[in-house]
């Protein structure tokens, strides 16, 4: 499964709005998975804590909310 | 000492280190990086006159099978390169070889599919002068590779008679990123219970555009329609 590649390459995105944000942390994600993007997002749920253990998203919660087609995306984020 | 969030600084200052968090709108896919490699790698596979075609499939769908005896049926030497996606072994690029294609694989180790970066890597390897088409076969998967586009102009996707007819129902987003439906192994049909009808009843419930061909690379059934929609891109490409 490629979930935790996934995770990367979510935690990758929300760095740099974090960044760009001037924010300190990142405390909540919310993603947006389609039935047809090929993610499980309990694996993505499962992957999550374990990619983001040590970086600026470390203990962030994560919510993933259905969406249609092919979609997989970070909608929004909150930082402190 | 500031009163609010109880840093060391004094007077006005923005709480970004405050408990309140704030929201940032993001909108960003996570294929996206993906994504655009993938198109910069078409494209400029397009514009060397390169037809790159994908294909995809559970393991032992007979995707080098097929390619063997497409590349055997085309004989056009130097015309063709291939891309082989395997988590080990070099086994099918040394039959890729054997028909005197030219090859680099990929051993992806744990990683379940190719993706656009790590073809655009693979061809690093591969000495593309003269040729027309670039084949890239995936990792024998009909789940991961669906997210994760890998520069191909047009992908195929396997579907063998010892499969099943309701995998196209089962795994519709591999379906949903391709041009092209086989059913393979054809001459299996008989012995198994595979119901063409139904199962090309299912492709059209889930993909409804998606055109579909049963064939044998080992008998060669339907190997005459496989080839003209092989030459027909090739020919797209070259004009």
């Amino acid at each position: 499964m490629h979930e935790a590649k996934l995770c990367l390459e979510l935690l990758r995105i929300a760095e740099e709005h974090r960044t760009r944000a001037g924010a300190g942390r990142i405390t909540a994600l919310r993603l947006q998975v389609g039935p047809l993007s090929g993610v499980s997002p309990s694996a993505l749920a499962r992957a999550f804590p374990i990619c983001a253990a040590g970086t600026t998203a470390d203990g962030a919660l994560l919510r993933i909310d259905e969406a249609s087609g092919r979609e997989l995306r970070l909608a929004d984020m909150e930082v402190i | 000492m500031c009163g609010s969030c109880g840093c060391g600084e004094t007077g006005e200052h923005v709480h970004a280190h405050s408990s309140a968090s704030r929201r940032i709108l993001v909108e960003e896919s996570l294929l996206a990086e993906n994504e655009r490699h993938a198109r910069r790698l078409e494209a400029s596979l397009r514009a060397r006159g390169i037809d790159a075609i994908g294909l995809v499939g559970g393991p032992g769908a007979g995707k080098t099978t097929l390619l063997e005896a497409t590349l055997v049926s085309l004989a056009e030497p130097g015309a063709d390169a291939v891309v082989e996606g395997d988590c080990a072994s070099d086994l099918d690029a040394r039959r890729m070889a054997a028909v005197g294609a030219r090859v680099t694989q990929v051993e992806t180790g744990s990683l379940c599919h190719l993706d656009a970066h790590l073809v655009g890597h693979a061809l690093e390897a591969l000495d593309l002068e003269g040729v027309r088409r670039l084949w890239i076969e995936n990792v024998g998967n009909l789940v991961c590779p669906a997210a994760f586009s890998c520069g191909e102009a047009r992908r195929v996707v396997l579907i063998s008679a010892a499969e099943g007819d309701d995998k196209p129902e089962k795994y519709p987003a591999i379906l949903a990123s391709a041009a092209l439906m086989l059913i393979t192994k054809s001459d299996l049909l008989p012995h198994v219970d595979f119901d063409v009808k139904r199962c090309l009843e299912r492709v059209k419930q889930v993909a409804p555009r998606l055109p579909a061909l049963v064939l044998s690379a080992r008998t060669g059934e339907g190997m005459a329609e496989w080839l003209a929609w092989v030459r027909c891109g090739s020919a797209r490409g070259e004009a």
